[in-house]
């Protein structure tokens, strides 16, 4: 298995450099094969953990001196997550065939760009080095190659709007990343090497210190309160990008280190738990109210990406005050929100597509005029407000449960967990009643005039689409 | 008592109320009559106008259906019904097994049901003007009843018409304040629903020619007066069942039979003469006034209500 | 095969019914949904069947996800009659659709799957699976309640259903997540046996009860109910008036009254209070309704209404304790709710076959159908008397019921049962006379009277499969109101069964009697062959009087004082709310009240929304971009240190050795 995962990690990134001196018109053809070799190795391992009774493992990899610079590990954390990721990555690179092209009614492009597939193909192997990562000097460098790629992607097509938008989200998280590298050194200062199950032989004190320092570069990374304003200018970014860098992927490294350094940690200081949940029910409040203003359809789901990874980060927290059950629901809903939020986000991007628009006034009438795309909204709308059977539901399910469970011994917990469920009635109360106003009704002029889509999008959507309806069920049973 | 003596005094019962009924409205007709100091027809017109009306044709409104054509068979058929399951030769109900006080009630909501539809079948305006009005009236009405059958049935302990007639006949009882404004509530309603002035907005003669039953006519229209006569009737025996049943036989006998065979025509007719006598002091009013009449009614129904939360 | 056996049967009937749908085409795919969802439906009448004889409650269990728990279902009486009223009514609604439900792959899909999960919902025994289904079943009511998605007024009603039904599943799910929190299970044996403080019961059971109560359509979270049903296709409306709001109140009933033990006073009150309110205002609502299903819409909140006051009746028997008080109010509830699914379903079926020949669903422009349409028209007749209470059909035996139970209440030694029983009775008396007038309203203005509009003059019948179904429901109505003596029996032993005291006998031979034969008694077939069979007297009268010789002309228009009759003479169905709108003006202005909240939480919303709009570049303003303006100026200050010049630096460097040297000599050399 850590062959595979190997692979997962290493084959992106030759695949990447590749990408800079092959001919153009096999880039395309070389990437979809690529990503889909990375993901299929995350599925073996995925099946693999499965078929072996869910054990958990690790593999020391690379040492310089006595020092253990990179290894991985294996447990439901990280292998659930890392088949997500790169089976979404196949996804998002098989639609970016057809939508970078100069059928796009929104972005033409006139050429195959290289520096795209680099970036997208350097971010999946990432990824997955990220989410494998068992040091956390590992987990830093990858935190800062996925940033570094965001900047790349980010600013893809090279106008005002789109430079200043990646600039602002790499200072950003660049500033939020000093409190990993504050963490890193001070682990190494008490531990002498960074392997991260060494976390829970440490004091309480010093592991506040560490999970300060991790907090905030997760808020950071995952566009919290106080460093949330870079996503939403980051939606200048082509679609498939915004779908995977900033609602399945990038702005899941933040939760995920969290995440990781709770699983490593052993026990928890309680204060991290009462912060972590504080200040994710002020962002998931901040995050609603910003829903209303907003016509364009990018900016509303990424104040939505907002909210949900608060809610990710809520139940981490929670799980911190006493509940397992919590921490299940957050991994998840990681788990479901990818895929959710990365249909919801394609479906934007084809509408762009065809229509030329992404504006919400205008447009309307797209179940009548455009009925696969009109499916694949429904499904996606569904399920992120989390309506069952769609998966979200049950990942916000467990997070709520585990809430009144942890609330037993904190009653403080049962406000938080009511507004929780308060925001999330009013988001879908909003998103839906957006959606409805879009899908119902007699097609607007943009929708009306609509190209055709492309087939490898139309695939796309529609795996997705599949992958939404059963994964709230698979990953409850898989967690269980 | 046998079950079966009763069914059959039950059975003649109805027919006795039967043939009574155009008499008793023969008999309020004169009354009015002589109130205004006129000769008036006679008292037996009633029985002329229905032999009358038997052999002339019936001429239907093109668009009447077939609830129009059976609505007088079955108003006339439910009115027999409840004559027959309403003690009044009897303290005890011919027929307990629908003698049930609830059961009464909401059987008087078939014939208005009917008729009602027959009204807007024929398609005439005052038809259906009519119908709707009496609708209307009964709306009001019908909570009045409800409310003083619960509180006698409250006092009685039973629903069921029989037990409580003998149980008033008897003494058993118990009177009290609440028994007698609700004997006065009752009597108030039972006059509303009889149709008597100012209340017979269902069949306004000045205004809507007899409402729903402008537009029947021969055999058909005989029948439906006929039932109307009859309701009326019966709406009076309920009433002596519940509150008066004096004189009606406890025991199967001879003598207590031939007692009640007089004792009953006589209390009906005195029930008609005071309604005579009231019917004839006030003019039709105009219908959106009804219902204010109506809810002093409803007040004097709480009033009995309250009494006998008070134990009074 | 066992009874469960054959519950399985037809839930996969009714998913493969729907899978199929999906491939076929528009019209066969109506076909596909109906042919499936009738065998499935006749499947689970058959599991009724045999459940009923089975010794013990089937039960089965599927699959655990930890820590949910177990999907099984369970059988007990109280879920068998649940199952035995969907699958009843499913089998009309379904021989409906064959031929009477639109040509729509999506309606055919979400209709087999709207069935199926109402069929899980009831039996199932764990509080997820259960919150799970719910959601499905609103899920597949909403696709079905915007099947026409190109009409904007459609997106609207849907998603106001679907809002509301989402609230209220919130409001059922943190009621789920009190137990939860407390007993760690979402078992509903678990919850059952655990002993939860007051507190949190109080808190449950309002949630549940607010929550259940949205879905039933109870005042005041009725609004929904007008449009969505008006919305609907045509079965799907009878489909969720009879039996989705049936399985709210069999919420109510599972998690209130048998998870929660249900012997809190005030909850009983509550309940027949909300239940009261609901009849009045129900009736009321729908005597202004010149749409023929908002109206039928209304009259269920009012028979919902009733059916609530019944729980609320068990309820307070629960409480005070006064078992037969429990049984006769569970009782009602439970016979009336099976009846109101018959006669309902019949209407609403009816009302469709009406709409669709007329072209329309305003009253005002039908007319004269009773003659046109006369299998309709006589069911529809049969489904009216059924539902304005009039004996001897089931409608008047569960009101009788329900009557019974309050006198037993007002009998009862707690003050406020004996001050309000007696008025509450009186609030169903006025309700029913409303009634009346709605459903003459309602038949006199689609049936009777001269035709209105072109389409009514050429209406006919529906197809053979719909009249069917129409004639089986009225049968149903009929059975249900004439068998009630034998019939009560099983109900009242289901709600002895469900509220765990002992059986009251509510029958004797031909009769049905309240517990004690010396409160009263009534024999609904005795009335119905004595009604029948008095017919001949009329006739005998006449024949006495020589009148069957008198012939009949029915070739005339009615009498209008001599003018020449036009249809427009004729009264029709608005007519019939002014009366009732002047002299009971105060409920209306009730309802014009609720308007002005809204209105404000409108403007509020706007003046939010602007605010929200400022405050967006809020943090752009006042931290990023005076954080670049800072590290501009200060590069640029610092950059005054790069100045080009050699010397400069060469200062630098001198500096630099000579502190140096200071630190590192200075200090070892003393």
């Amino acid at each position: 298995m850590t062959s595979m995962i190997l692979a997962s990690i290493l084959l992106p990134f030759a695949g990447g450099l590749l990408t800079l001196i092959l001919p153009r018109g096999w880039i395309k053809a070389f990437s979809v094969v690529v990503s889909l070799l990375a993901g299929a190795a995350g599925i073996y391992v995925l099946a693999a953990f499965t078929a072996a009774g869910k054990v958990d493992s690790n593999a020391d990899l690379l040492y310089i001196g006595q020092w253990l610079i990179y290894g991985v590990t294996l447990d439901k954390l990280s292998v659930l997550i890392g088949a997500a990721l790169g089976l979404v990555g196949f996804l998002i690179v098989v639609y970016s065939t057809g939508y970078l092209t100069d059928k796009n009614r929104e972005h033409p492009e006139q050429e195959v760009e290289r520096r795209f597939y680099f970036f997208l193909l350097l971010f999946i192997g990432s990824m997955a080095g990220l989410v494998f990562s068992s040091t956390m000097l590992g987990l830093l460098v990858f935190f800062e190659l996925t940033g570094v790629c965001s900047w790349g992607l980010i600013g893809y097509y090279d106008n005002e709007k789109a430079r200043k938008a990646a600039l602002k989200a790499i200072i950003t998280t660049q500033v939020a990343s000093l409190g990993l590298y504050a963490a890193t050194a001070y682990f190494f200062a008490l531990t002498g090497g960074t392997r991260l199950s060494d976390m829970a032989a440490l004091t309480d004190g010093a592991k506040t210190a560490i999970f300060a320092g991790v907090l905030i570069a997760g808020y950071g990374k995952s566009a919290q309160l106080p460093f949330h304003f870079w996503l939403p200018d980051a939606m200048a970014a082509p679609t498939p990008i915004s779908a995977y860098l900033h609602a399945a992927s990038m702005v899941k490294v933040g939760v995920y280190i969290f995440a990781r350094c709770i699983v490593s940690a052993g026990s928890v200081p309680r204060i991290i738990g009462i912060v972590g949940a504080s200040l994710a029910i002020v962002t998931m409040v901040y995050g609603f109210a910003m829903y209303f203003p907003q016509r364009d359809m990018k900016k509303l789901l990424a104040y939505s990406t907002i909210t949900q990874l608060s809610y990710i980060f809520f139940g981490l927290s929670v799980s911190i005050l006493g509940s397992q059950l919590a921490f299940n629901g957050a991994v998840m809903h990681i788990f479901n929100h990818a895929f959710a939020k990365s249909l919801f986000f394609l479906v934007a991007g084809a509408l762009a597509y065809v229509t030329g628009t992404r504006m919400l006034p205008n447009l309307r009438g797209v179940m009548k005029k455009l009925p696969l795309i009109g499916v694949c909204f429904t499904v996606a709308a569904l399920a992120v407000t989390g309506v069952p059977p769609l998966n979200a539901f049950f990942s916000k399910f467990s997070i709520f449960a585990g809430g009144f469970q942890a609330a037993q011994m904190n009653p403080w917990l049962y406000a938080l967990v009511v507004v929780a469920i308060l925001e999330s009635v009013g988001s879908f109360a909003w998103i839906f009643w957006v959606f409805s106003n879009a899908a119902a009704g007699q097609p607007s002029e943009e929708v009306a005039a609509a190209a055709p889509l492309h087939p490898a999008m139309a695939f796309v959507l529609v795996t997705l689409a599949a992958l939404t309806l059963i994964s709230g069920v698979f990953a409850a049973a898989w967690m269980g | 008592m046998n079950p079966f003596t009763l069914f059959i005094i039950g059975i003649l019962q109805a027919i006795l109320l039967l043939l009574l009924a155009p008499l008793y409205s023969g008999f309020a007709r004169v009354m009015r009559a002589k109130i205004h100091s006129r000769t008036g027809p006679p008292l037996m017109q009633n029985y002329r106008d229905i032999r009358k009306l038997m052999t002339r044709q019936e001429v239907v409104s093109e668009q009447a259906g077939w609830i129009f054509r059976v609505t007088p068979y079955v108003n006339l058929a439910c009115m027999f019904l409840a004559a027959m399951v309403i003690p009044a030769l009897t303290t005890a109900s011919p027929l307990e097994a629908a003698g049930d006080l609830i059961l009464i009630v909401y059987l008087f909501a078939l014939p208005r049901f009917f008729l009602a539809i027959a009204g807007l079948e024929s398609g005439s305006t005052m038809a259906g003007i009519g119908a709707r009005r009496e609708l209307l009236i009964s709306a009001l009405v019908e909570p009045i009843l409800l409310l003083v059958i619960f509180v006698m049935a409250l006092l009685a302990g039973t629903t069921n018409l029989g037990r409580i007639s003998t149980e008033v006949a008897t003494g058993v009882f118990p009177f009290s304040l609440a028994y007698l404004l609700g004997l006065a509530a009752f009597a108030f309603a039972a006059y509303i629903e009889m149709g008597k002035l100012p209340f017979d907005l269902g069949e306004a003669e000045q205004e809507l020619q007899e409402g729903p039953l402008a537009e029947y006519s021969g055999r058909s229209l005989a029948i439906l007066k006929w039932s109307v006569y009859l309701k009326q009737l019966v709406l009076v025996a309920l009433f002596m069942a519940l509150f008066i049943p004096f004189g009606a036989m406890t025991e199967l006998s001879i003598v207590g039979f031939i007692l009640a065979l007089i004792v009953f025509p006589l209390k009906a007719a005195l029930w008609y003469f005071i309604a005579a006598i009231f019917e004839n002091a006030m003019a039709r009013t105009r219908f959106m006034n009804a219902p204010a009449v109506v809810w002093m009614a409803l007040g004097m129904a709480l009033l009995s209500f309250v009494f006998y939360l008070a134990n009074v | 095969m066992t009874s469960i056996q054959f519950f399985v049967l037809a839930l996969t009937l009714y998913l493969v019914g729907a899978l199929l749908s999906l491939f076929a085409s528009p019209r066969t795919s109506r076909g596909v949904a109906a042919f499936f969802g009738l065998i499935g439906s006749v499947s689970a009448v058959l599991a009724v069947i045999l459940a009923l004889t089975e010794g013990t409650p089937p039960s089965l269990t599927l699959f655990a996800i930890q820590p949910f728990g177990e999907f099984a279902f369970q059988m007990d009486l109280l879920s068998t009659l649940m199952v035995a009223l969907i699958a009843l009514v499913g089998v009309a609604t379904s021989l409906y659709s064959f031929s009477d439900a639109p040509a729509n792959v999506s309606v055919s899909f979400f209709t087999d799957l709207f069935m199926a999960s109402m069929l899980v919902v009831v039996t199932v025994t764990n509080a997820f699976y259960f919150l799970v289904f719910w959601e499905v079943m609103t899920l597949a009511s909403y696709f079905l309640v915007v099947w026409e998605f190109d009409k904007k007024e459609s997106a609207k009603t849907g998603f106001i259903y679907f809002l509301v039904a989402h609230i209220g599943a919130a409001l059922i799910m943190v009621t789920f997540f009190l137990f939860f929190g407390e007993t760690n299970t979402f078992n509903f044996a678990g919850i059952r046996a655990a002993t939860l403080p007051p507190v949190v019961k109080d808190i449950a059971f309002v949630l549940a009860f607010l929550g259940f109560g949205a879905k039933a359509g109870m005042v005041p979270l009725h609004f929904w109910t007008p449009d969505t049903y008006a919305a609907a296709p045509n079965h799907v409306s009878a489909l969720m008036a009879s039996v989705m709001k049936k399985t709210a109140v069999y919420g109510i009933l599972r998690f209130c009254v048998d998870l929660l033990g249900g012997s809190v006073l005030w909850w009983g009150f509550t309940v027949l209070t909300f239940g009261a309110l609901s009849t009045v205002f129900g009736a009321f609502y729908a005597l202004s309704e010149k749409d023929i299903k908002r109206l039928l819409a209304l009259s269920s909140v009012e028979n919902v209404g009733i059916i609530l006051m019944g729980v609320g009746l068990g309820m307070v028997g629960l409480a005070l304790p006064f078992p037969t008080l429990a049984v006769m109010g569970f009782l009602a509830a439970l016979y009336h709710m099976l009846n109101h699914a018959f006669f309902k379903g019949l209407l609403f079926l009816g009302a469709g076959s009406v709409i669709d020949k007329t072209g329309t669903r305003d009253l005002n422009l039908m007319g004269g159908l009773s003659r046109r349409m006369p299998w309709t028209a006589l069911t529809f007749l049969v489904g009216t008397l059924a539902v304005t209470a009039i004996p001897p059909l089931n409608g008047f035996v569960s009101e009788w019921f329900i009557y019974q139970a309050l006198l037993n209440a007002a009998g009862s030694d707690l003050f406020a049962l004996r001050v309000f029983a007696p008025l509450f009775a009186v609030s169903l008396a006025l309700a029913g006379a409303f009634a009346v007038m709605v459903y003459v309203k309602a038949y006199g203005g689609a049936f009777a009277g001269p035709a209105r509009s072109e389409n009514a003059r050429f209406a006919k019948d529906p197809s053979a499969a719909s009249v069917v179904s129409l004639v089986y429901l009225a049968l149903g109505t009929i059975v249900l109101g004439l068998g009630a003596p034998w019939i009560a029996p099983r109900i009242a032993a289901v709600a002895a069964d469900f509220a765990k005291q002992p059986l009251i006998a509510v029958s004797a031979g031909w009769t049905i009697l309240p517990g004690n034969p010396l409160v009263s008694i009534v024999s609904t077939p005795l009335v119905a062959i004595l009604a029948l069979g008095l017919l001949i007297v009329p006739v005998i009268v006449v024949a006495a009087y020589g009148g069957w010789r008198a012939s009949r002309r029915s070739n005339v228009e009615p009498w209008s004082n001599g003018y020449g009759y036009a249809a427009v003479m004729s009264v029709r169905a608005s007519s019939f709310d002014q009366p009732v709108k002047v002299s009971f003006r105060p409920l209306y202005w009730v309802r014009t009240l609720v308007e002005r909240p809204y209105r404000a939480a409108a403007n509020f919303y706007n003046a939010a929304v602007e605010s929200v709009r400022r405050a967006e570049p809020v943090v752009e303003n006042a931290v990023t971009r005076p954080t670049l303006k800072l590290v501009e100026t200060a590069g640029q200050w610092i950059q005054t240190l790069q100045m080009g010049d050699i010397r400069l630096y060469c200062l630098y460097i001198i500096i630099t050795l000579a502190i140096l040297l200071v630190v590192l000599f200075g200090g070892s050399g003393s």
